[in-house]
């Protein structure tokens, strides 16, 4: 015991005196100007990425963060919409076989590390073909930890046999080859026209083997990539980038990444065609959560730019639709609306034979009923209204606005309510307050999700649903939720899907019976034809008819009411006037970073105009 | 000590008084909530999001325009539920152990009992809390049997002292003499020579129960179906940055006036119970 | 010398056996039974191998024994592992976490005990009168205040444009003294706010206790001053009691008290750090704050008892 005690006075004393040694340090320091001109970009985000390493880069900010860190083969451009992929680090789009089977895609010459107590001397050497080959591996080893891996899951020849042999690295998978220093070769199973969107996720980066092995698990915050930006500090408070000198020189092209005059002038980016990025030397990205927080140290000048708190919307916006800046903010800030890439909905388990699929055929229709009621009830204008603040859209089906091949025309905007309809099926399958079922709404639990459970509880309550028979079940931590709807325990789950790539296969497959729990079926839907339309899809590459047959798979999970969906949320995205800058929390993502530059007269513009 | 002395004594005490009657009308409300005559409409979304006070919702509505009005008097019964069954439980089981670990000083049980104390009492709270209400997953008696865990402790204490004290009096000797058995006596002549104790330590336990009830329904692991005044503060925290206070003065008015009447009444019974002369 | 070891080796064994205990229970409700991150450590379309894998590769599967064996090496040698949730390792973590805590509590925890203190010396020293009632009014109101009520009411008052709007609303940007007061004030105010009640009635209590002593009745008709009996004696004789409470809290304000403020108030300090952990259940952080807290609980319970035997040798 003394030995123990000793060690925690120990402790405690170290903690001590840690503490005055850094309030004294940071006084040292304290609010050092940066004396130089140095050129300073502050991006706040609205949350803390998990893991540097891009094998584990799931949520939008490590993703955000791992594309500045890390080079990946393909981006998406700078400026156009709808998004468009580009090369990265690859020289050129990839080549692909009549069979559509074999990809071959060169990379750029003079791609190198950062220079790192890892590499032989620390110094970085060049990116090789090799490297990315590594990369991807990487998420078939267990030991990594990976996330990634259900991108190219049966996908790539040999890479799962690989797995299944014990992830020897020194064992070459035949699919996945690297046919000299600069020549990459991909051989699939089946077609697979979403490859290159693929290796335009963090997933896909780049990252040296020397490092992996010399960190271990602190890989994760000790990243050495060839990104346009290499980490100067990292914890979780935030992040600190600094320009990576040695990135590689490609100057801009403004017509390349898809400038639109017409609608982009206001921006300021003209000055910047033909210079090379990244155009700003040091990146500072705070993570802060707390709404309140983020605004204040964004109205205070700390940062340059912030998503938008909702709760400051009516501060923000002079008018919704479109969203515009009010005049006391459009002095100093810019906005751009960014519809999201992906949607929310809420998912009946259809598996429960209380609420899904049931033996009994006439129990099936019965329950197919009480689910298109209840989606029927569902009030997607209240809802729009009390949590998005009206600008998010809302619309019927399973591919949301983002995606090419959206319908508007089918999903009429805003899903209509309608009562009478809803009442009139639970009548006519003979539902009434006293036999239908008891319904289990799960959340994790916090302050709004608890709001959305309650306004769906009102909803019920208007087709006559008594509220007793709608109840919580709520779990302490969102693993905790999401295992038990992997599990197949939770009759209604809400879960929001954040699109990987702009293809509406990537929201099809939510639905794909091989998909169900513990896959990202979590409403462990089966429809044969829906199966037979999506393995038919799998295999084409973007077409009309490929998006007719999305268009059908659609309807067909909404006329089994499957599911209550959905809503794209609009998000605001703030920024001081000075920079000349598009943000976006879609699918470029972290890659506008690099862009990112002083605006050049801005300063004195802003004195003259008065808009 | 007489039951009719201590009464005089309360009534003399005008802080306890006051006590007294705050905790009689919130208990009077709780029963009209009991009874459905009150705040039964706390779960419909009535009015327009954030209306100010009127003549339809007197505290106003919230973001989803429930009334704030019928969550509140609503929440009393939640508060009530928790409290008492937590005092309750607590009490009595302190109580039990107490006299258990007292009457057999210096034995196993004694000691074990004073280990499992010293163990949880060196816990944090709130950790030992959350961890109960984790490791039994979405029950919406986590929070009760966490509290309960912890509080048992401080009764545990006191009646031990009090059973060890009891154990060499004469009367107790004697009855050991007659042949009682131990559990007897410790029901018989022990435990009812406590209730001064416990009286006071239920009050206690009630209002550490409510408080506790807020903070652990802020953190998310309190009150899982229903509505209390801590999951209206927990609301209120994402309001009253944007100017909105209808939930935030509602909930903890109601239950800084519940809490002050338990704590006056809990000192007043302390005063008037204390059998070292009533009080000074 | 074996009278005096005798004892010494007991309160040893005791406070092992206390140690024992604290990290089985806690091992148990946290680790054992707690948050389980698989499902946060998994990709999107996971296959059931795959969340063996990850299962595995979080030793979840191991046995009983092993994983409280390995909790209770690691927290002996101190290798506390590496955050399941950032990959940092958890001694960096404790490194950067607890200070911030540190500087954030001190202010507010000595003013709570020093105003308690002063507030009850002064109510128990007027005992009956005036003074003395409305200290013992304030102190009951104060401790008729939820915390919570009392973070949001002084965040309103304090740090928005419907109060005072003098200091920040949230966060922790500290690099100097200027913005250290201006981040501290507020969770100050607050943890003061809600302890002096508490702290008044405690003080207050044993310092009537101490008053009523015989030994202070001698002094006093020996005709000693008031505020040398006060100082000398009331406050001198209590110092065993006073010392035990403001140890005893120590560990419990830093982790219970800072859980609540830090994450209030956003503040990246050892109880955000811990909240964070409950909730996304990365069991190594977890571990090593609820066995580490528990090890200083135990070592502060046995040190405080060194110390006041060496105070009161009536005691030993």
């Amino acid at each position: 015991m003394s030995r123990r005690g000793g060690v925690s006075l120990l402790w405690i004393g170290l903690a001590m005196a840690a503490a005055m040694w850094m309030t004294a340090c940071s006084d040292s320091s304290q609010d050092d100007p940066v004396g130089d001109q140095r050129l300073v970009y502050r991006h706040a985000l609205d949350g803390a990425p998990r893991s540097l390493d891009p094998a584990q880069a799931s949520n939008v900010y490590a993703k955000i963060l791992a594309v500045n860190l890390y080079d990946t083969l393909y981006r998406y451009k700078y400026l156009a919409r709808p998004y468009q992929l580009t090369p990265n680090l690859a020289e050129g789009m990839p080549q692909v076989s009549a069979d559509g089977l074999i990809y071959t895609i060169r990379i750029k010459p003079g791609a190198l590390f950062i220079d790192d107590p890892s590499f032989p001397g620390g110094k970085g050497r060049a990116v090789a073909a090799s490297d990315f080959v590594y990369s991807i591996k990487r998420h078939f080893d267990p030991e990594t930890r990976a996330q990634g891996a259900w991108l190219w899951q049966e996908r790539i020849v040999g890479l799962d046999q690989w797995q299944k042999d014990g992830a020897d690295y020194d064992q070459e998978v035949p699919g996945l080859r690297a046919l000299d220093d600069r020549t990459l070769q991909i051989q699939l199973i089946s077609p697979f026209p979403q490859l290159a969107h693929t290796l335009a996720q963090g997933f896909s980066a780049v990252v040296p083997r020397e490092a992996v092995e010399h960190y271990g698990r602190e890989f994760a915050i000790n990243p050495v990539g060839s990104g346009p930006y290499r980490l100067e500090r990292f914890n979780s408070s935030g992040a600190v980038l600094e320009k990576n000198e040695r990135f590689r020189q490609h100057p801009l092209s403004l017509e390349a990444e898809g400038y639109d005059p017409a609608s982009q002038a206001r921006l300021g980016l003209n000055a910047l065609d033909g210079r090379v990025p990244p155009f700003m030397d040091r990146i500072e990205v705070p993570f802060i959560a707390e709404d309140a927080a983020r605004w204040n140290a964004f109205i205070a000048g700390e940062v340059d730019f912030i998503k938008a708190p909702v709760t400051q919307f009516d501060r923000i916006l002079a008018s919704r639709n479109p969203p515009t800046l009010s005049e006391e903010l459009s002095q100093r800030y810019n906005l751009a609306a960014n519809l999201e890439s992906g949607f929310v909905h809420t998912d009946f388990n259809m598996d429960d034979p209380a609420i899904g699929y049931h033996p009994d055929p006439d129990q099936a229709s019965r329950n197919k009923a009480l689910r298109c009621a209840i989606v029927n009830a569902f009030d997607w204008d209240q809802r729009n209204e009390v949590f998005y603040y009206g600008i998010g859209r809302a619309f019927s089906g399973i591919i949301p606005p983002t995606a090419p091949e959206f319908d508007a025309a089918q999903s009429r905007l805003a899903p209509q309510r309608d009562i009478a309809g809803a009442r009139k099926l639970l009548r006519e399958a003979g539902w009434n307050p006293r036999n239908t079922p008891v319904l289990e709404y799960g959340f994790p639990s916090s302050v709004t999700e608890r709001q959305m459970f309650e306004q769906f509880r009102s909803f019920m309550a208007d087709i006559g649903y008594p509220p007793d028979k709608v109840r919580p079940l709520t779990f302490a931590t969102y693993g905790d939720y999401a295992r038990a709807y992997l599990n197949r325990e939770v009759m209604l789950t809400t879960t929001g899907w954040t699109m990987d790539y702009p293809d509406a296969e990537n929201t099809m497959q939510l639905f794909y019976g091989a998909n169900a729990s513990p896959g990202s079926n979590s409403a462990n839907y089966v429809n044969p034809e829906f199966d037979r339309l999506y393995r038919a899809s799998a295999t084409m590459p973007p077409s009309p008819m490929r998006t007719s047959i999305y268009r059908s798979m659609n309807r067909i999970v909404m006329e089994d009411c499957a599911t209550i969906s959905g809503i794209s949320r609009t998000l605001i995205l703030l920024w001081n006037r000075e920079l000349a800058m598009l943000p976006d929390r879609s699918f470029v993502g972290g890659f506008f970073f690099r862009f990112v530059a002083p605006g050049v007269g801005e300063s004195s513009l802003r004195g003259e105009s008065s808009d | 000590m007489g039951t009719r002395r201590t009464w005089a004594h309360l009534k003399g005490d005008r802080a306890g008084l006051v006590g007294l009657l705050i905790v009689l009308f919130f208990l009077g409300v709780a029963a009209t909530v009991w009874l459905g005559w009150l705040g039964q409409g706390w779960s419909e979304a009535s009015g327009g999001r954030w209306l100010t006070p009127n003549a339809d919702h007197w505290f106003g509505t919230n973001l989803l325009g429930q009334d704030i009005f019928a969550r509140s008097v609503y929440s009393v019964r939640t508060a009530f539920e928790i409290g008492l069954v937590v005092a309750l439980v607590s009490t009595a089981l302190g109580a039990g152990i107490g006299a258990l670990a007292g009457w057999y000083a210096d034995s196993w049980i004694d000691g074990s009992v004073m280990w499992l104390k010293g163990v949880l009492d060196a816990i944090p709270f709130y950790l030992f809390v959350a961890a109960i209400a984790y490791a039994l997953q979405g029950q919406w008696w986590a929070m009760h049997l966490a509290m309960i865990a912890t509080f048992w402790t401080t009764t545990a204490r006191l009646v031990r002292a009090e059973a060890m004290k009891l154990r060499s009096h004469d009367y107790v000797r004697a009855a050991q003499a007659m042949g009682l058995t131990d559990m007897r006596i410790i029901w018989r002549h022990v435990l009812p020579n406590t209730v001064h104790i416990l009286l006071v330590q239920a009050t206690i336990a009630f209002v550490a129960a409510i408080k506790t009830e807020v903070i652990l329904s802020f953190l998310g692991i309190g009150v899982q179906d229903g509505v209390s005044w801590g999951l209206m503060l927990a609301e209120s925290t994402q309001e009253v940055l944007a100017g909105h206070f209808a939930n935030f003065i509602a909930a903890s008015a109601m239950l800084f006036l519940l809490v002050l009447g338990f704590n006056l009444l809990s000192d007043a019974m302390q005063d008037a119970l204390d059998p070292r002369g009533g009080g000074a | 010398m074996r009278e005096v070891m005798r004892p010494l080796a007991r309160k040893l064994f005791q406070a092992l056996l206390l140690v024992v205990g604290v990290t089985l229970i806690s091992f148990l409700l946290m680790v054992w039974f707690g948050p389980d991150q698989t499902y946060t450590l998994i990709g999107k379309n996971a296959t059931t191998e795959q969340i063996a894998e990850v299962r595995h590769q979080l030793g979840y599967d191991d046995p009983f024994l092993l994983r409280y064996g390995e909790y209770l090496l690691e927290l002996v040698t101190l290798d506390l592992g590496v955050s399941n949730a950032s990959g940092e390792s958890v001694r960096t973590l404790l490194a950067r976490t607890v200070p911030i805590s540190l500087v954030l509590m001190i202010p507010g925890f000595v003013l709570g005990n020093g105003v308690g203190i002063a507030l009850g010396l002064a109510s128990a020293h007027r005992r009956g009168r005036r003074s003395d009632r409305l200290i013992t009014a304030l102190s009951v109101t104060g401790m008729s205040i939820s915390f919570l009520v009392v973070l949001i009411a002084f965040q309103v008052l304090f740090s928005t444009p419907y109060g005072l709007d003098l200091f920040p609303v949230r966060g922790w940007r500290v690099s100097g003294w200027t913005s250290y007061l201006h981040y501290v004030t507020v969770p100050t105010l607050a943890l003061l706010f809600v302890t002096f009640g508490y702290n008044t009635r405690f003080y207050r209590a044993l310092f009537i206790e101490e008053i009523g002593r015989d030994h202070i009745r001698a002094a006093r008709a020996l005709g000693a001053s008031e505020s040398v009996i006060l100082w000398k004696h009331v406050l001198k004789n209590s110092m065993v009691p006073i010392i035990t409470r403001i140890m005893f809290s120590i560990p419990l304000v830093v982790i219970s008290g800072s859980l609540l403020i830090e994450s209030y108030f956003g503040i990246p300090g050892i109880g955000q750090a811990t909240f964070e952990a409950i909730t996304s259940g990365d069991q190594p952080v977890l571990k090593a704050v609820v066995g580490l807290t528990a090890v200083a609980f135990v070592a502060i319970q046995f040190l405080t008892e060194l110390l006041c035997r060496r105070l009161d040798p009536r005691l030993g």
